[in-house]
């Protein structure tokens, strides 16, 4: 029970982190290249030496700043503001990084059968691919406008059933509806600007299965974040040249775009750590060449951020890390339960029996073959122990969302009725218990009777209780997979603490002085 | 103790000993308290003798019979016991186990047979603690045999709790000999056994030292010590008198 109990914990643990983990990499990347205030000029020629790299999949420019949202709730004059973090993309570009494309919530079915599996109040029933299209160019097809993409968490307007999906909440389907985005626009001296603000129609939702990243993440068209937070290409004025009649300075060439991120995608088989090392030698030598070429108007940063995708979630990752390490440390303790309990049964054992032993050393056994007798049976205890506790966590693992889905419905009226029918009958067995007279049968039946009786009644009255609410948690389902390498050090501390506890009174065992135990009881 | 000393003599003439106790004392605390049980005793057995070890309770007869069977050990410097001209009294470990499972063999007065295995089992006990998985086979057959020869047969499944006294005596005995030991230690083996029975296994010992094992039987019995071919009498912790069984 001990190692299942273990076993299980650490492994749905284990596959929580595996599925944040894994939804981190998806929305960020592999490696993350990020600049100052200023950002990267010169962005789209980085990326295509980033792409030369060997061991890059793909890269993508992004900006990454903060910014006010205005949602169109509730009616009436007084809306809501949400805080949001912005991230300007190039969507197609970002696809080949990111899981972008596939995360968009908002989707038509793939086929008649997904079309049939879903709830008819499902709203993706009705949906075309359009607003798909318009998802992943992040441009609205109906008037061409550039549209905005919202975490899916980010307006009130969706409510999560149980089964994971979505249904607009008091009418509010955010693909219909426009939102004003409000950022501000800081120099590369830190200084604020006059905030700017642009309406977008939201053209699809994300769902990247990170809910910190689905409350507060949108997302614009690269080139509208560029523009709204001045960071487009621009002219470039000599300002020690006189200026004309209206006052303005000569145009001697032009700024180029800026972006604050860029994600970059390794190839399969291909670790973090490495790819990060390339880039951070990639942008060496890229800055070397921009800024020791004359004819640029702007220079590259000395310095940029290469992070890994580790290093970039690492508050989010490290303290489920953590958790589940004190798990690990906590849940191990039951070792010493489980030793503690070997040794007072098996020291009981040895007490009881001592004069067998005298009896086995008096034909000849030595007292490491009496030792051997009691180690043996530590060990097989252990081992059956730990294989029955693996194979329990594998069986509880592997059908977790089905007995949660159990627990979480009403209990088949024939269950409950059967359990009533088996508790009469544990009643007869007490009443005939009774007129028998035997104390400890009336006992026996007696508890069986109440426990049956219990069952019943808790079968009878549970209407569901869903211990992992999908509509309030964030992932859909409870991880499903055993972590074996859990499993297995589990299992052979198991086996190691059970021959520990066995090992003390197998010792008190051999130490046993045959003409004593003879005489022994 | 002349009569003792000419037997020592007259044997040593005939064969050489094979069990020679020289000298034992052994004294067993009791908290602060030393109780001297065996001052000094000695007793020479010759292959084929069937030798009874005579006297009153407390006496030290079961502590010599200990002693013999390499279950406990004189005191230090408390004389010597040989098998075969090889000292037991000093032997450790491995040896000495070996000695108690292949060159002798235990019957005890409440037979001391294990209530969970069955009767074969018990039987056959000495072959499955010794080098098993050599000897489990010929123990294996060695069991059936004695055990049908026990008059047993029929009760080879069967637990010692569901054997009167003097078959669970008989399938002590046939633990015993299962490895086939020079020498047979029976301590008091008819004293919790009723007249009638008791001469069953005195006649099942006196058959087997027919076929030349070498007995030694403690018992405070003289009617049962007579059934020897020499008894010797133990008083006060030392053998005060050994003479031929009338």
């Amino acid at each position: 029970m001990c190692v299942a109990m273990v076993v299980t914990v650490v492994s749905v643990m284990t596959g929580f982190l595996d599925m944040l983990k894994n939804s981190g990499r998806q929305i960020v990347g592999d490696v993350i290249v990020s600049s100052g205030i200023a950002g990267l000029p010169y962005s789209d020629e980085f990326l295509v030496d980033l792409k030369g790299l060997k061991d890059v999949q793909g890269a993508t420019p992004l900006i990454d700043t903060i910014g006010l949202l205005r949602m169109p709730y509730p009616r009436g004059n007084q809306k809501e503001v949400a805080h949001v973090q912005v991230w300007a993309v190039d969507p197609i570009s970002l696809a080949t990084v990111t899981d972008y494309a596939n995360d968009l919530y908002w989707k038509p079915a793939e086929n008649a059968a997904a079309a049939l599996a879903m709830a008819e109040d499902d709203p993706r029933k009705n949906l075309s691919e359009k607003i798909l299209t318009d998802g992943k160019t992040l441009i609205q097809s109906k008037t061409g406008n550039p549209g905005i993409a919202l975490g899916i968490h980010v307006s009130i307007g969706n409510e999560r059933q149980r089964d994971g999906s979505y249904r607009p909440r008091y009418g509010w389907f955010m693909p219909e509806n426009d939102v004003t985005l409000t950022v501000v626009p800081v120099s590369s001296q830190g200084k604020i600007a006059e905030p700017r603000e642009q309406i977008f129609p939201v053209v699809n939702e994300v769902q990247t299965g990170i809910y910190e990243v689905d409350h507060n993440r949108i997302y614009i068209p690269l080139k509208e974040g560029q523009r709204l937070l001045r960071l487009d290409e621009a002219p470039l004025y000599d300002l020690n040249a006189e200026p004309d009649g209206q006052g303005r300075y000569p145009v001697i060439g032009t700024t180029p775009a800026r972006v604050t991120k860029i994600l970059v995608r390794a190839k399969q088989g291909v670790s973090a750590n490495s790819l990060r090392a390339q880039v951070e030698t990639a942008y060496a030598s890229f800055s070397k060449r921009i800024n020791a070429d004359p004819t640029r108007n702007a220079s590259m940063p000395d310095y940029v951020n290469v992070l890994t995708w580790e290093q970039q979630l690492r508050d989010l990752i490290a303290p489920v890390e953590k958790e589940r390490e004190m798990m690990r440390v906590l849940f191990s303790l039951i070792y010493l339960v489980c030793a503690g309990l070997i040794l007072s049964i098996f020291w009981s054992i040895v007490v009881e029996k001592t004069r067998d032993i005298g009896i086995l050393r008096s034909v000849g056994a030595s007292r490491l073959g009496v030792m051997w007798i009691f180690l043996r049976y530590g060990l097989v205890i252990g081992v059956l122990g730990s294989a029955l506790g693996v194979l329990l966590a594998w069986l509880v693992v592997r059908n977790i969302n089905a007995i949660h889905e159990a627990i979480g419905s009403d209990a088949p009226p024939t269950i409950w009725i059967g359990s009533f029918v088996l508790t009469g009958f544990f009643a007869i067995g007490l009443v005939y218990a009774i007129w028998r007279g035997k104390l400890l049968r009336i006992l026996l039946w007696l508890l069986a009777t109440l426990v049956m009786g219990l069952i019943a009644t808790f079968l009878a009255l549970h209407h569901g209780t869903l211990i992992w609410d999908p509509s309030v948690y964030y992932f859909t389902s409870v991880p499903d997979q055993v972590d074996w390498t859990t499993a297995w050090t589990t299992a052979i501390g198991g086996v190691v603490f059970s021959v520990i506890g066995a090992a003390i009174p197998a010792s008190k065992a051999a130490d046993i002085d045959p003409v004593e135990a003879l005489r022994y009881g | 103790m002349a009569d003792h000393q000419n037997n020592l003599q007259n044997h040593s003439d005939q064969t050489s000993p094979l069990i020679e106790a020289r000298g034992v004392r052994k004294t067993y605390s009791f908290g602060a308290v030393p109780v001297e049980v065996l001052t000094g005793a000695d007793l020479i057995v010759h292959p084929g003798e069937w030798v009874a070890v005579l006297g009153s309770s407390g006496s030290g007869k079961s502590t010599l019979l200990h002693l013999l069977g390499g279950l406990d050990r004189p005191d230090k410097n408390g004389g010597e016991i040989c098998f075969d001209g090889q000292p037991i009294s000093v032997s450790h470990g491995k040896r000495l186990d070996g000695y108690r499972n292949k060159d002798i063999g235990f019957v005890f007065q409440f037979y001391h047979l294990l209530p969970e295995l069955s009767v074969f089992e018990n039987a056959m006990l000495p072959g499955m603690v010794g080098n098993w998985l050599t000897n489990r086979s010929e123990a294996r057959k060695s069991a059936g045999k004695l055990l049908d020869s026990f008059g047993l047969s029929h009760r080879l499944a069967h637990r010692p709790g569901q054997l009167s006294g003097g078959e669970r005596q008989r399938v002590a005995i046939a633990r015993a000999l299962v490895n086939s030991p020079r020498v047979l230690l029976a301590d008091e083996p008819t004293g919790n056994l009723d007249a009638k029975t008791g001469e069953g296994i005195l006649d099942l010992l006196a058959q087997r030292h027919a076929n030349g094992l070498t007995l030694i039987m403690v018992t405070h019995d003289p009617a049962v010590a007579a059934r020897a071919t020499r008894v010797v009498k133990l008083a006060n912790g030392c053998v005060v008198q050994s003479s031929a069984s009338e």
